[in-house]
């Protein structure tokens, strides 16, 4: 089960809906972070916190991508590879990535470290190629650089 | 008033519905795959598209409000190919196994493609690929058929209220999924199958074994298990039930079924079913023939009522059996055997209460129908948790949560707790006290009501006693929720009845509800357990709840009868099991029961019934009363006969056949046999003729016929004459509070999934809830150092077991929780009690209990 401070953290985003239902969606991301994915029991604390069926949460969190529905390591890599990522070379940056930790996509490298996920668009196609490492984003993005940035991510 | 035409034919509505509702009334059939008539309109496959003249689209009817001047078509070559388009697309991945889909005959999908086509697919992908699960016991779940209409998941959040399934994923990868991804883990209703318009989900218990076209028939009966009496659809083939099936708009249930009802029905085509008579010889239980059993019990019972008089004879009813069995074991006793020792297991619950609220409040006070419970704005439940003990009613307070009711719950109540919006939990059996309380300050708030003084007499004693300091969480919601409710339902389970000071609870429940004009409801778990008072299997009222010590009643009776009813009132349950161990009861009856397995105290119970010199047992199955008896006779069950059974409303319904037994006998014809053969002469040729006596006899039948009972609205109080109440004091208030400071109680479980010892003989329901297990909640497991699973032995002073425990979070005080209805682990061997002294019911409470981990 949660501890108090996330179970207050939930209470309180409670408190700003009408409807207990409205606070699914933060909850879960809160879930995820105490969890790193949503696990059965991640989505069991969610549903008892918010009084909700869990047959619902898990309905709810299985339709959003964002939602990890298996173990991820401790950072997630996501790449864009739409169309202006694709044409300034996001492919090779994935591969350049793949490479160095040995990881591939929608996979997670040896040591945990790394989860990769190739994603679609991000909205950043004036300053691509582009990516998320977990909630931080990085643009212009270049075969040497990304490598800087990925290593300040331990 | 609206006009509108569909196809060309006018049709007025008085109030505001969609087209769907419109045309489907009007008899013209718009075809659906997720709109279905027990659920909200949704808008999802959009089949059911209409050309409505003025707007230029087509539109989908079920979510389009049925408007004055509109001129709808349903049916138009447009219609038609945006149809076959619709259903091409679901055949992208519908993996067209019809040959060897158990719902190929009665397949929406199926029957759509064969009216609007397509004949072939342009799509030429492979099909989504997903295993056939058969994790779970009951339900098989085949997501490669699912068209994601939807109907199950809103079925089962909309209508059930259980939740236990939802669309996972989504796009091509959505499909239906319970929380656990593969057993159901949830109340095993069944509803999800019945609104599955493709093969989807579907019953293991039939799975591949027979085809829909090959059902040999179809008989529309009501359910036998619990005192709701739900209409629901046998299905038989080879003489054997296949599958139970609700019927859409129809019966109380109006196509709502539980597990009970919907997979219990295996027991009858049980194995261990009591085929031939068996009697003792030389200590052993032999074979034997009718006549050689019939003949042995009547030489018994007649030599012992004539050496020792009827007194010293006893019977025992059932509320499983019909009021045609009922009345005529009640006659048999009365007449031929010359006593009116006639009581049932009733008497530890139902019937008790029902005496003690007739008494007060007036005959038909507990004559309240379930659909009233939908419009309730308060509803109060206590004494146990009717979605497990009467799940359809349990749906009809779910269902009033959702519109708004407030729900208070005291005690625990499983079902209840996403629905209720207040719970108390008082002190252990200080329940009585806490609604004393409440009682009181209702009383002072709305004042002397007149109608029966003799109450508001006692009510003003009442507020003498009572402290008005009561600390208790909720306890103000309560009060003031009741001070301000314009419409109440009280909702009493029998737990607060199984108590020394039982008849202070129900002085409690009946002073509201007379002071709040509340409707009243018993939950009964069996079936005819207000047949067979109404019956007269009662030992103080003969049919109709006619008093016997009132001389007018009993000289018509015997009048039509033609003989004499013995003058004094007989004995109640317990007082016939003390007189068998005193020995002045010699021989007992019983018919469809089980006392040595249904009263508390069983070793007890069995010690006393060893002492009796002769005991004859009917029943469908040998039960471990059965074992003692002397005789046993092979009765017939449910589907085996025809009968009629009286519901906690009161509504007579008419339970029917659907089979053939090769063996036994309805019960009143064993009863009229061995009458005829003890010379007093009963001459019924079938049921029917039973039941033509009793409307004849009993005032509260009066003209009352099969043909009309059949019909299902056959509601109290009928023809008949209900009587005002007979007393005019309150029974004695006796103070009876105890010191409950054990660390541990232990209480009656009723489990969603069995009743008495019927469900059983059910595999389904024995793969759903396989064995008795001790429910703890939250908070005793973590004082005892308990997980899930654990072993442990729990011991009273009347015994011990071993079992595991299951935590439960909804047991919200220091009860812990045990049922009654496994062979061997039945937790009324473990419970001793004390008789409340006005109810005659047993008390359970204080049972304590020491958990010792193994």
């Amino acid at each position: 089960m949660f501890n108090e401070t996330v179970i207050s953290e939930i209470n309180e985003i409670r408190g700003k809906y009408p409807d207990r239902r409205s606070a699914l969606l933060p909850s879960l991301y809160i879930a995820q972070r105490e969890f790193g994915w949503l696990s059965h029991e991640a989505m069991t604390c969610v549903a008892k916190t918010l009084n909700l069926p869990e047959a619902d949460v898990r309905g709810t969190a299985s339709f959003y991508s964002m939602f990890k529905n298996a173990p991820v390591g401790r950072h997630v890599i996501q790449i864009c590879t739409n169309v202006s990522c694709m044409i300034l070379g996001a492919e090779k940056l994935v591969d350049i990535v793949g490479a160095k930790y040995g990881v591939t996509s929608g996979g997670t490298s040896e040591d945990g470290r790394f989860s990769l996920v190739i994603m679609e668009c991000i909205g950043a196609c004036g300053t691509a190629p582009a990516m998320l490492v977990d909630t931080d984003f990085y643009e212009n993005l270049t075969e040497t650089n990304i490598l800087e940035i990925l290593d300040k991510y331990k | 008033m609206i006009t509108l035409t569909i196809n060309g034919k006018e049709i007025t509505l008085d109030k505001p519905i969609t087209v769907l509702e419109a045309a489907r009334q009007s008899g013209i059939k718009i075809p659906t795959l997720c709109a279905h008539e027990v659920l909200k309109p949704y808008g999802g496959c959009r089949l059911c598209v209409v050309e409505v003249e003025r707007m230029p689209r087509l539109q989908t009817a079920c979510t389009l409000m049925a408007a004055d001047g509109m001129e709808v078509r349903t049916e138009s070559e447009t219609i038609s190919e945006v149809r076959r388009g619709i259903l091409e697309f679901l055949l992208i991945n519908h993996p067209l196994d019809c040959p060897y889909c158990d719902k190929a005959g009665e397949c929406e999908l199926q029957d759509l493609v064969n009216k609007y086509g397509p004949t072939v697919g342009r799509h030429k992908e492979e099909k989504r690929k997903v295993a056939e699960s058969h994790k779970d016991q009951i339900f098989s779940r085949n997501m490669e058929r699912c068209v994601s209409c939807t109907r199950c998941v809103r079925m089962c959040s909309d209508m059930q209220g259980a939740s236990a399934i939802s669309m996972i994923a989504r796009g091509t990868h959505t499909r239906m999924e319970p929380f656990t991804a593969d057993s159901f883990n949830c109340e095993y209703c069944g509803n999800c199958l019945s609104v599955c318009p493709v093969g989807a989900i579907l019953s293991r218990l039939s799975l591949h074994s027979y085809r829909p076209w090959q059902v040999d028939k179809e008989v529309e009966t009501i359910c036998s298990y619990c005192g709701v009496g739900c209409t629901l659809v046998v299905q038989v083939r080879d003489d054997a039930i296949k599958r139970v099936i609700p019927k859409m708009g129809a019966g109380i249930n109006n196509g709502m079924l539980c597990s009970r009802g919907r997979f219990g029905y295996e027991y009858i085509g049980s194995e261990e079913r009591l085929r031939v008579p068996l009697v003792r010889k030389n200590g052993k239980l032999e074979q034997s023939t009718w006549s050689e059993a019939l003949g042995l019990i009547a030489e018994k019972l007649t030599e012992i009522r004539n050496t020792n008089g009827g007194k010293a004879i006893a019977g025992i009813a059932s509320p499983r059996c019909s009021n045609e069995d009922n009345y005529v074991f009640q006659k048999f006793m009365r007449m031929t055997c010359k006593t009116n020792n006639i009581d049932s297991v009733s008497r530890t619950g139902f019937a008790a209460a029902q005496k003690y609220f007739e008494d007060l409040l007036g005959q038909g006070i507990t004559g309240n129908l379930i659909d009233g419970l939908k419009h309730s704005e308060t509803i109060l439940v206590l004494g146990g948790d009717p979605t497990a003990v009467n799940p359809i009613l349990g749906l009809a307070i779910r269902e009033a949560a959702r519109d708004g009711a407030n729900i208070i719950v005291l005690g625990n109540a499983k079902g209840l707790e996403k629905f209720k919006t207040v719970q108390v939990v008082p002190p252990v059996f200080n329940e009585a006290v806490v609604l004393e309380e409440v009682l009181t300050e209702v009383f002072k708030a709305k004042g002397v009501r007149g109608e029966r003084p003799f109450v508001d007499k006692e009510l003003k004693l009442l507020s003498k006693r009572t402290s008005g300091k009561v600390d208790i969480e909720g306890y103000e919601e309560l009060k003031k929720a009741l001070l301000e409710t314009e419409s109440l339902s009280i909702v009493l389970g029998m737990d607060m009845v199984q108590r020394t000071d039982g008849h202070r609870t129900l002085f409690a429940v009946a002073a509201l509800t007379y002071l709040l004009e509340a409707r009243l409801y018993t939950l009964s778990e069996r079936a005819n357990e207000q047949g067979l008072i109404d019956a007269g299997c009662v030992p103080d009222m003969l049919p109709g709840g006619r008093p016997i010590n009132i001389s007018d009643f009993k000289v018509k009776f015997e009048t039509v009868w033609k003989g004499t009813i013995p003058d004094e009132d007989g004995l109640t349950l317990l007082e016939i099991i003390e007189g068998t161990r005193n020995k002045d009861i010699k021989a007992l009856y019983v018919m469809g029961e089980n006392p040595v397995f249904n009263i508390p105290d069983g070793s007890s119970v069995k010690e006393a019934l060893g002492n009796l010199d002769f005991m004859v047992v009917q029943d469908i199955f040998l039960t471990e009363t059965g074992e003692m008896a002397d005789v046993v006779l092979p009765a017939l069950g449910w589907t085996e006969r025809i009968g009629t059974y009286t519901n906690l409303e009161r509504r007579i319904q008419l339970q029917k056949k659907a089979v053939e037994s090769s063996s036994g006998m309805e019960d009143w014809r064993i009863l009229s046999e061995l009458s005829n053969k003890m010379e007093y002469k009963m001459k019924y040729m079938q049921a029917e003729d039973v039941m033509h006596e009793m409307a004849k006899v009993s005032p509260l039948y009066s003209e009352l016929t099969y043909s009309e009972i059949a019909e299902g609205e056959c509601l109290w109080p009928y023809h008949g004459e209900p009587l005002r109440g007979e007393i005019n004091e309150v029974p004695e208030m006796l103070d009876v509070a105890g010191d409950y400071r054990a660390d541990f109680y232990l209480a009656l479980e009723k489990p969603l999934f069995h009743s008495g010892s019927l469900s059983r003989r059910s595999q389904a329901l024995m793969k759903i809830y396989p064995e008795a297990s001790l429910k703890v909640g939250a908070a005793s497991a973590e004082k005892l150092g308990l997980t899930d699973g654990d072993k442990v032995q729990i011991s009273t002073s009347a015994g011990s077991l071993d079992t595991s425990v299951i935590i439960e979070d909804s047991i919200k005080d220091n009860r812990v929780y045990m049922s009654n209805n496994f062979a061997g682990s039945g937790v009324f061997n473990l419970m001793k009690f004390n008789v409340d002294k006005v109810t005659k019911a047993p008390g359970i409470e204080g049972c304590e209990v020491t958990i010792k981990k193994l």
